[in-house]
């Protein structure tokens, strides 16, 4: 919702798109009939869904011993995977909202597919605590309900604030998500005909675009903007504290509210670029999303990097100033000990790997941001793991040190989780607007009759 | 167990003598059916357990049991506190006879062989078969059993006497050489009898008597006795003189690791040392005058100056003990180490004082291999026309090379009594499954002056259809037209009884009750008159250390009897296969240890799979690297390996009988057991072992199971303060809740999870450990597992890491040097959940299933927990285990031993220690209806009430006078991690105590 006032800023954003209908027609036409590459994309999906939901089921028939998680490493890659994809949902309300807030030019070609982004990805980390259950038939008595006995949750466990945090967070980015769409969803219907043009007019909610309209539509925009913005914060705070609140060495430490914050942005900044650089390619939107887009973007991913490598080193530090043998021993073993190679990893990926977004002509370039996404994501899934295994690997209690393999069923929920999430993203690619075509506007030079367009634009 | 007689025991003995009653009237008949009854057998009361007095039949220790049954079924096996060998304690072994009661691979019936297999048969037929065969044998008839005594002993040496034959006594884990040694020290053919509460200075010459020497639980008692320090702060000493450091081993304060075979060298070398300084040495005087200390010292390895000062040690630090060389160092010289060992002794002046060798009150019975050996000799000779086996596994327990199996394919008519098939019956015509010792009477004599009825405690389980073989072998006389007495075989024992005058002048009825009822029955022991003297030297039997067959360049061969299946009998069992060993803390396969530095020598690591070659056979299994050995050392235990012994047995490890030669000893004919060297060469493969252990056994500087110097008692106090976190804390640092666990700091501040009762009456359950008593053997463990119903996972999730024992025992290898005499050093710590104050189990369930009740204890509500697993995660000492798949189903009937008082766990949820809160409400609840206060020891958990060496302390710790609040109160006690984290917990543990320094790391 940047001001008109802006539009030399919005100019240079986006300096080959011509026209207001030129959004539009550049938009629309990714709604219409799919590709070959879509069917097949589509088609790969679907059987990681089928994968996933095959391994969950037989999981859930034949018991949770399925996984490969043991006494002493009783969470592993399911955890590991839910703080993944938590982390993922986190870029999409930072650049919808905060961004937003803060007024920042690059967002609007960008932040659709961030925000659909977050909403399946959350869809997908909320799925992980209740796989990892050994009961997941009583999940329901996570959630605080009125019953007969009075039985309530234990509201001093992280688990609890995380039921909450995770519903809360879907909840109002789904809202977010939707609430930004109804003028597009509007546009689209306005495009659209037969049964598409029913479904359109139904979930557009009869917009017509009058003054009045925009009017509601900017404060509740801004208002939900407002509302989401500190959960950015407080939902992976609180997906730390799970760790945080516990003794385990590896865990146990102030620092892990900013850190996973950070690395939940990093992570997810990073999955955007990984997201946009295909649909930008397939979609014919490298007008929307420039070199300038994706320059920003390396810049987020660059600043929440060297965060992360600094909490990392923190972490050494502090076990090593501590002189607690547990602490020490855990991180000596981190480095060194049965998963050095994850440890390895991680550092190599998440910290070693984006000092190339230091040289301007890395961030420049699509590819290179590409491959350097990809490692980070690898790396941002490994930090959880190592985290998470290797603490719980290595305690207090030298006798019950333990090792953890993931299973054969824990791969393919894992992989398939990625199936359920590509599920979704490519039905959202096909029925709603991947670009924010109402703000896209917004940020065009208005079409003054007085000049032509190439003026326009100059 | 100490005090006079406790409520608790008395209405256990009411409850038996009732039983005991009935059982004699054979009422028990209608016990298996649903409850409620109609009409209700007199004894069962639905929900209250029966118990009746028993003997243990899982080695020939002959320990008193009390058997509990609940509905009928026997459900948990306890020592009879009134037993003199049990002491109300039970090993390992003796617990796991309840899956030998319910092991689902026993046989349905006879079973008679058909080609290749075997058919069903009726109990008529096959008795029919039997006693037409006898009758036809024309008296080649040969028995072989195991250790029998008392009166199926006896009816066996009649049975063979009316069919005409020999019988056979032959058992895996023969004493043979030293109840030999002892006819030509003192002419009297028993094996001795220790004492170890009337020893300071124990020293033991590869005798494993923690484990499956003699009689493991009562000498376990009698040892923890001695060697644990007293309130005086004086405490025992134990040398332990072996090649291999057993479990036994790692309980000494000191190792003397000795070349192979050469014990006998070591202790004459020491008894001439303390006749050279004076001693009588009777007869040896002379042999001992000119012994050549210097080259005992050059067979052992060991200085003549260690073997001095250790002799001058064991004289002046006395009274001593020496013990003789074990099964695993029968070699070719063994009965002149035993007989060394018993002149050490005499020399020392410990015979009569801590070495009793009293009259043999019963008739001799050796069973030493070379009787067994004559008989395969007569079998392969065709000489038995039918052979009987009862007891015993010969086709498993000996050396392939013996030639049993062989042999006896050659007998036209093999008849077996095991309950299951083993390997024997396996070759047998004709099965005929015996009743388990739980539900089959009988007798033992374990020592003179004792005597114990093993009465059955339920009616045979209906599912198996089978006969005591007392009953068979009585029928199978009578159908020979030889009526021995009895009608069948409990009123045979009855009638040994009254024969054996054991009643005096009283009613026999009246005797016999009490006996059922009490379980042990003493009868007058004539002492000796005069001091035993020793005979003179006999020519025939030599000291020198033996000569080992196979590549002299190879590490010599060590076959020890496993704690576990001891000979492996016990392999057929879940519960054995799953328990830890205690050394290695592996589970379910074989291994062979050899030295760290050997295994480097020979490029190996933990877990290579090797072939290990003798010049009589080869095997292949996994290393595991054991500093514990000597470095020209390979040790195997027996017990694994079985073929053809069920599905809990069959295919596990491997069997080292296969490597050895079928040789006898001479003069006692026991088996050698240490007669060979071996090769070891690496197969190229890797298996990950199945062992519990994660650090390699060391502590890793956390402080789990510090020690404390026999000379710093007493001044424990200010070493305290200079811990470094004390300084943490003077500058502001971490500050924890300080207490020593006196009852007037519970409950802790910060221990608020739990709404705690008022201070008076609410309890707080406490428990408390002595590490300087436990001696690492693992009772408390399947104590622990019969009770509360904790099922076995397997190997396969075991080695997930999936172990589901409630207990474990850590073994810290602190000190552990095979390169010279010195200190060893290796710290046992049973752990279990603590039930910590401050929890932080459960502060991190999202559901309350993890809680605090208002008496201390941590709670697990089974039914509330959706399976987070947070708390196990939370759980710094990690005693938190997983049901990850639904363990608790298991093969019919073995569940019927569950206990019906506590809860079988489903998947998906966690379960724990709950300090048996069974038994806490069963106490409480008994003690509201009879309205008297419970009394301080009247709550026993399954560990403690198992623990042989009385190691384990329960009570309220609130209630300053209890013993837990006492032992509590000393300065050895610490607690495991709190200093750290804060956690309060209600176990405390008392420091081991050492006679050197120990190491800074784990103090």
């Amino acid at each position: 919702m940047a001001t008109a006032t802006e539009a030399p800023r919005g100019a240079l954003a986006h300096p080959d798109v011509g026209s207001y209908q030129q959004v539009n027609d550049d938009v629309l036409k990714i709604l219409g009939r799919p590709g070959r590459g879509w069917w097949i994309l589509f088609g790969l999906a679907s059987l990681g869904l089928v994968v996933f939901a095959g391994s969950w089921a037989n999981q859930i028939i034949n018991g949770i011993g399925l996984s490969g998680l043991n006494a002493p490493v009783g969470w592993g890659a399911y955890i590991t995977t839910f703080v993944f994809w938590v982390g993922i949902a986190h870029s999409g309300t930072l650049i919808s909202a905060i961004l937003f807030l803060f007024r920042a030019p690059w967002r609007q070609s960008v932040y659709r597919l961030a925000e659909a982004m977050t909403v399946f990805a959350v869809m997908t980390a909320g799925l992980f605590p209740l796989i990892h259950l050994g009961r997941v038939w009583h999940a329901y008595w996570l959630i605080p309900y009125p019953n007969s006995r009075f039985l309530w949750p234990n509201f001093k466990s992280p688990l609890v604030w995380d039921v909450f945090a995770v519903t809360t967070y879907f909840t109002v980015s789904a809202v977010f998500f939707y609430l930004g769409s109804i003028p597009d969803l509007a546009a689209a219907r306005d495009h659209a005909r037969g049964l598409r043009k029913k479904f359109y007019s139904v979930v557009s909610m009869g917009w017509r675009g009058t003054d009045s309209e925009w009017h509601h539509f900017g404060k509740a925009y801004i208002f939900l903007a407002a509302l989401a913005t500190p959960l950015v914060l407080s939902v992976h705070s609180v997906v730390s504290w799970d760790f945080a609140m516990g003794i385990v060495p590896g865990w146990h430490a102030t620092i892990f509210a900013p850190y996973f914050v950070a690395g939940a942005i990093f992570s997810g900044v990073a999955m955007v670029i990984t997201l946009a650089v295909p649909m930008r390619k397939f979609f014919g939107l490298e007008v929307y999303l420039t070199n300038k887009h994706f320059d920003a973007l390396a810049k987020l991913c660059l600043l929440t990097s060297m965060i992360v490598l600094y909490a990392y080193l923190t972490e050494f530090f502090m076990a090593w100033y501590s002189g607690e043998p547990a602490e020490r021993g855990l991180f000596w073993n981190r480095v060194s000990g049965d998963y050095w190679w994850a440890t390895w990893t991680m550092l190599t990926c998440n910290g070693l790997v984006p000092i190339l977004l230091w040289f301007k002509r890395v961030r420049r370039s699509i590819s290179a941001l590409f491959v350097i996404s990809i490692f980070v994501n690898i790396g941002m899934w490994f930090e959880r793991f190592v985290i998470i295994v290797t603490s719980l690997a290595h305690e207090y209690e030298p006798f019950a040190w333990g090792m953890y393999r993931p299973s054969v069923t824990e791969m393919g929920i894992v992989l398939g989780s990625f199936g359920w999430f590509c599920f979704w993203f490519l039905l959202f690619t096909r029925l709603l607007p991947p670009v924010a075509i109402a703000e896209l506007k917004e940020v065009l030079p208005a079409p003054l009759r007085s000049r032509s367009r190439k003026e326009a634009v100059r | 167990m100490s005090g006079g007689i406790k409520r608790r025991d008395f209405l256990r003995v009411v409850g038996a003598s009732g039983a005991g009653a009935t059982m004699f009237g054979c009422s028990t008949d209608n016990v298996e059916k649903l409850i409620p009854y109609v009409v209700p057998p007199e004894e069962i009361t639905p929900g209250v357990a029966t118990w009746y007095a028993s003997v243990c039949g899982e080695c020939s220790a002959g320990c008193g049991t009390w058997v509990r049954t609940r509905e009928g079924r026997a459900v948990k096996i306890e020592g009879n506190p009134a037993h003199p060998i049990s002491g109300g304690a039970l090993c390992a072994r003796g617990h796991s006879a309840l899956q030998g009661l319910y092991n689902p691979d026993r046989l349905a019936g006879p079973m008679l062989r058909n080609g290749d297999g075997f058919e069903a048969v009726s109990w008529e037929d096959a008795e029919a078969q039997l006693a037409e065969r006898l009758g036809a044998g024309g008296g080649n008839v040969l028995l072989v059993t195991g250790n029998a005594g008392g009166a199926l002993g006896h009816l066996f040496d009649r049975f063979v006497e009316v069919a005409g034959g020999t019988r056979v006594e032959y058992e895996a884990l023969s004493e043979a050489p030293l109840r030999e040694a002892a006819r030509l020290a003192f002419g009297r053919d028993v094996v001795p009898s220790y004492d170890f509460e009337a020893a300071r200075f124990v020293v033991s010459f590869g005798a494993d008597f923690l484990e499956t020497w003699l009689s493991p639980t009562a000498y376990g008692r009698g040892f923890a006795r001695t060697s644990a320090i007293d309130p005086m702060g004086s405490k025992g000493r134990f040398v332990f003189v072996a090649p291999r450091l057993s479990l036994t081993g790692q309980n000494a304060d000191e190792w003397f690791p000795i070349q192979a075979g050469s014990e006998a060298a070591v202790a004459l070398a020491m008894a001439a040392v303390i006749a050279g300084d004076g001693a009588d040495a009777g007869p040896y005087g002379e042999l001992l005058g000119s012994f050549d200390v210097a080259a005992a010292a050059n067979a052992s390895a060991i200085s003549a100056e260690d073997i001095g000062d250790l002799a001058r040690r064991f004289v002046a630090e006395g009274p001593g003990l020496a013990l003789g060389p074990g099964v695993s160092g029968q070699h070719r010289g063994a009965t002149g180490a035993n007989l060394a060992v018993l002149v050490l002794n005499y020399v020392a002046g410990n015979v009569d004082r801590s070495v009793h060798v009293g009259q043999p009150d019963q008739a001799a019975a050796s069973h030493p291999y070379a009787s067994l050996e004559s008989a395969i000799a007569s079998m392969q000779a065709r000489d038995v026309s039918v052979a009987l086996v009862h007891g015993t596994n010969p086709a498993y327990s000996l050396p392939p090379a013996a030639g049993f199996a062989d042999a006896f394919a050659a007998v036209p008519f093999k008849v077996s009594f095991a309950s299951a098939l083993d390997e024997t019956a396996h070759l047998a015509d004709l099965v005929l499954p015996d009743t388990h010792s739980l539900e089959s009477w009988g007798d033992s004599h374990p020592r003179p002056g004792i005597h114990a009825v093993q009465q059955p405690v339920m009616r045979p389980v209906p599912l198996f259809d089978a006969r005591s073989a007392g009953d068979v072998l009585l029928a199978a006389a009578d159908a020979l037209g030889q009526n021995l007495g009895a009608q069948d075989f409990q009123g045979y024992v009855r009638a040994r009884w009254q024969e054996m005058g054991l009643a005096g002048s009283a009613n026999f009825e009246d005797f016999w009750r009490d006996a059922l009822r009490h379980g042990v029955v003493r009868s007058e022991v004539t002492a000796d008159e005069a001091p035993l003297e020793l005979l003179p030297p006999d020519p025939g039997v030599g000291f020198g250390t033996p000569a080992l067959d196979g590549d002299q360049d190879g590490l010599a061969l060590i076959v020890y009897p496993s704690s576990r299946f001891g000979d492996g009998r016990q392999a057929n069992r879940s519960w054995m296969q799953e328990l830890p060993d205690p050394v290695s803390k592996i589970t379910w396969h074989s291994w062979v240890e050899l030295h760290p530095a050997t295994a480097e020598r020979l490029g190996l690591r933990e877990g290579d799979v090797v072939r290990v070659s003798s010049p009589h056979g080869q095997l292949e299994l996994p290393v595991w690297p054991y500093a514990g050995v000597r470095e020209d050392i390979a040790a195997i235990a027996m017990g694994a390996g079985h073929t053809s012994y069920g599905r809990f047995a069959d295919g596990n490890g491997v069997n080292p009988m296969a490597l050895l030669p079928a040789e006898t000893e001479q003069p006692s004919g026991a088996l050698v057991q240490l007669a060979t060297r071996v090769t070891v060469e690496p197969t190229g493969e890797w298996r990950k072992l199945a062992s519990i252990h994660g650090s390699g056994h060391t502590q890793e500087d956390r402080n789990i199971a510090p020690a404390i110097a026999l000379a710093d008692i007493g001044h424990a106090e200010e070493e305290h303060g200079q811990h470094e976190l004390a300084e943490l804390q003077e500058v502001g640092g971490f500050v924890p809740v300080s207490t020593g666990g006196e009852p007037a700091d519970f409950p802790l501040p910060g221990a608020r999870h739990g709404e705690y009762g008022d201070p008076e009456n609410t309890p707080r359950w406490a428990m408390a450990i002595d590490l300087d008593k436990c001696t690492g053997c693992s009772a408390c463990v399947t104590a622990c597992q019969a009770e509360n119903n904790v099922p076995t996972v397997g190997e396969e999730q075991l080695l997930m890491g999936r172990d589901i024992h409630w207990m474990r025992i850590e073994n810290y290898f602190e000190t552990v040097d095979a390169s010279h005499a010195g200190p060893v050093d290796v710290r046992f710590t049973p752990m279990l959940c603590q039930h910590c104050g401050n929890a932080p189990c459960e502060s991190v369930c999202p559901v309350f299933a993890a809680y605090h009740t208002p008496e201390g204890l941590n709670a697990q509500v089974y039914n509330r927990c959706v399976g987070t697993r947070y708390c196990a995660n939370n759980c710094p000492y990690k005693v938190r285990v997983f049901n990850w798949f639904e363990y608790s189903d298991v093969p019919e009937p073995l569940n019927w031993q569950y206990n019906p008082d506590v809860t079988v766990r489903g998947e998906g949820i966690m379960e724990k220690c709950t300090f048996c809160v069974q038994r806490i409400r069963e106490v409480q609840n008994r003690s509201v209806i009879e309205g008297q206060a419970i009394a301080d020891g009247e709550i026993v958990p399954a560990c403690q009430q198992s623990c042989p060496a009385e190691a384990i302390v329960f009570g309220n710790i609130r209630d300053p006078d209890s013993r837990v609040a006492q032992v509590t109160a000393n300065e050895r006690s610490y607690r495991v991690l709190d200093e750290l984290i804060n956690t309060q917990p209600a176990v405390t543990y008392q420091r081991k105590v050492t006679f050197h320094e120990p190491a800074a790391a784990g103090h």
